[in-house]
């Protein structure tokens, strides 16, 4: 057991510090309060192969480790979760079952673009009736000649007003949708594609998170990711691999307002002295640092489990269960040792107590999580 | 094809630097490192070189072992080598010796250089003379201060800022600059540089025995400056509140500051009442 991070992880955590700090920082707040996507961070992004972490060199990517994956999305999500949410689905929920699951005709059509970052890519999972029910999915796949004709409605799709790429879940077949589950790669110029307006959100408010429209959309058969029937088994996948990346933004939110709840703590006075030195607000940060330490450990096994290629599903789903609710408290922490000023949105508090909390139910709700969770732990012998 | 040389200096990244009060020294083990910024800049002045012409960039550092983590970033941004001087008895230089270190470690490793780059000035101790020492050292023409530079054969054409002008002079190669942090803003990092410079990288240690240094020579041993103390300034600062009616207020207030005030308007208030 080794707990010190190698020279190249706290390089590479040092040098993404310092891009999103300087490139990133400045725009934040006016991002999520404006709620506008910053296509400029966008094109100083692609070069750094940041649409490309893990996806190998010769597609062009940085075929990074999962822990330098981890360190990535936290690092950025330090500083715009938002920001970290479109890299984070980009590369695990549209890249990954590409990579894991597509052909090689497929990896050759769509991976260089997508690693360019040229096309953002999206998850078409959810649908109003079905959330962690996938068995229910009622967009329909029909197979016409050697296309497939999707059609039904996703509901807050991550990048979806950006997206270049998605990857849709649907079925083949109405009375089994389970078992006639699929997986297709849609380009967003395919006929019928439409991308709803963006949904006005409490967090994250930077990714435009919209409904996407499938009117009889029409995709060549051999867009199909994996085989008929293997949809459940990719979403949920996917999904597992997903949560890495929700865990590690998790971090990187409650990082930042550990961070600004110190600096904030040692300035602000009262009675004559700082907040920083009354036990109450002591043990609040004591809490607060604990917790993300342990946060932290929690998704680096994670990444290590998932880079030793062994089965990493409890250890994802406990990091990304842990991390989220840690995010949670630390942020809601953090907006309580701001006072009154930690409710204005002068403070960027305010703006990582609401990013947090969408941490808690996507990619599986907390409740999910435990689901899973004690699922591994029933089947072992005690 | 043109082969330069970017000397680099790894630097604590606090802006509160933990000192040893006993020996004046900065406990750099407790600091989290990083390349000091204007080594950046004159790393980016290399980059700049070899994407328009080409180039060989050999990146050199002196400093603990750790030091190497700069190197592999000089590598991920697109040197092609590094050199990492180190060695315990190199500990405590002044620099003097750290110029005189570097200046036998180029000699030995390449000696046909054409072009050395360094950082004006360090983050850490300021003291802007190891770029011009090492030009002395070497024997070859040196120019501090550099803002922006372009190669022409077997010459450099450099550009800096005087007191309020510029100049543009020419140097023979080989020679050495040092670089400003202005001017072209240094690349990020990419992830695939990164991953490259982590897992195969071209780097070479070297220590006083491989160079043949005495240890007399080097070190602290060797430094003609030794730190006495280093301390934080301090400078004395009184918070004043005045009460009272707005008519005893600004008594007070030209009793106490009058001649800061006057200062400030052009007028001696202690004469001149009106």
């Amino acid at each position: 057991m080794f707990f010190n991070p190698s020279m190249k992880h706290k390089a590479l955590r040092k040098a993404l510090r310092m891009f999103a700090e300087t490139e990133i920082g400045p725009m934040a707040r006016d991002i999520d309060r404006n709620a506008t996507f910053p296509w400029e961070i966008v094109e100083k992004m692609r070069p750094l192969d940041l649409f490309g972490l893990q996806a190998p060199k010769a597609f062009g990517g940085a075929d990074m480790d999962s822990i330098s994956y981890a360190i990535v999305i936290e690092e950025i999500s330090r500083v715009s979760a938002a920001i970290g949410l479109c890299l984070a689905a980009h590369n695990s929920l549209s890249l990954h079952p590409i990579l894991r699951w597509g052909t090689e005709e497929q990896k050759k059509r769509f991976l260089p673009e997508m690693v360019r970052g040229e096309k953002i890519g999206a998850f078409c999972m959810t649908e109003a009736g079905i959330g962690s029910d996938v068995g229910g999915v009622e967009t329909s796949a029909t197979l016409e000649e050697n296309e497939y004709v999707l059609s039904g409605t996703k509901i807050f799709v991550t990048n979806g007003g950006i997206c270049g790429t998605a990857i849709v879940f649907a079925t083949t077949d109405s009375h089994n949708p389970r078992e006639g589950a699929a997986m297709f790669i849609v380009e967003k110029e395919s006929p019928g594609f439409v991308v709803g307006e963006k949904e006005d959100l409490c967090g994250m408010r930077a990714n435009p998170v919209s409904s996407i429209y499938l009117e009889d959309c029409r995709v060549p058969d051999k867009n199909m990711l994996g085989l008929p029937g293997e949809g459940v088994k990719i979403g949920m996948e996917t999904i597992n691999v997903g949560r890495i990346g929700i865990a590690a933004q998790a971090v990187g939110i409650a990082q930042a307002a550990f961070e600004d709840a110190v600096v904030y703590s040692k300035a602000r006075q009262q009675f004559h002295k700082s907040l920083s030195s009354f036990q109450s607000i002591r043990n609040y940060l004591a809490d607060m640092a604990t917790d993300i330490d342990a946060g932290r450990l929690l998704l680096y096994r994670a990444c290590a489990a998932q880079d030793s290629g062994n089965p990493f599903r409890e250890e994802a789903a406990m990091a990304k269960l842990f991390c989220s609710e840690m995010a949670v408290r630390a942020a809601n922490k953090a907006v309580q040792i701001h006072g009154g000023y930690g409710c204005s949105k002068e403070y960027d508090v305010e703006r990582y107590f609401r990013d947090a909390k969408v941490t808690e139910i996507y990619e599986g709700t907390s409740e999910v999580q435990r689901m899973v969770i004690s699922r591994e732990v029933l089947n072992r012998r005690v | 094809m043109l082969k330069l040389v970017v000397c680099i200096k790894q630097v604590p990244q606090v802006s509160e630097l933990p000192w040893d009060p006993d020996t004046g020294r900065l406990q750099r083990e407790l600091a989290s490192g990083i390349m000091n910024p204007a080594c950046r800049f004159a790393l980016e002045a290399a980059l700049k070189i070899k994407d328009k012409i080409g180039a060989r960039i050999t990146a050199i550092t002196m400093g603990p072992l750790s030091a190497e983590e700069v190197l592999r970033e000089a590598i991920a941004l697109g040197a092609d080598r590094g050199i990492l001087l180190t060695d315990r008895k190199m500990a405590g230089s002044d620099t003097y010796t750290t110029s005189f270190t570097i200046s036998k470690a180029i000699q030995k490793n390449i000696p046909e250089f054409d072009l050395i780059l360094c950082g004006a000035s360090t983050s850490d101790s300021a003291t802007a003379q190891v770029g011009p020492q090492l030009a002395e050292e070497l024997d070859i023409p040196g120019i501090a201060y550099v803002n922006e530079m372009e190669i022409a054969g077997s010459k450099a054409r450099v550009r800096r800022m005087a007191d309020d002008f510029f100049e543009t002079i020419e140097l023979e190669l080989p020679g050495l600059v040092t670089i400003n942090a202005s001017g072209a803003v240094p690349r990020y990092t990419s992830m695939r540089g990164f991953q490259a410079a982590f897992a195969e990288s071209d780097i070479i240690t070297l220590d006083s025995v491989s160079l043949g240094l005495s240890h007399e020579w080097i070190g602290a041993k060797g430094s003609a400056a030794k730190i006495r103390r280093v301390y934080s300034p301090t400078a004395g600062k009184e918070n004043v509140v005045l009460t009272g009616t707005t008519k005893r207020i600004l008594d007070q207030l030209f009793m106490l500051f009058d001649d800061r005030i006057g200062g400030m308007i052009g007028k001696d208030l202690k004469t001149d009442k009106s």
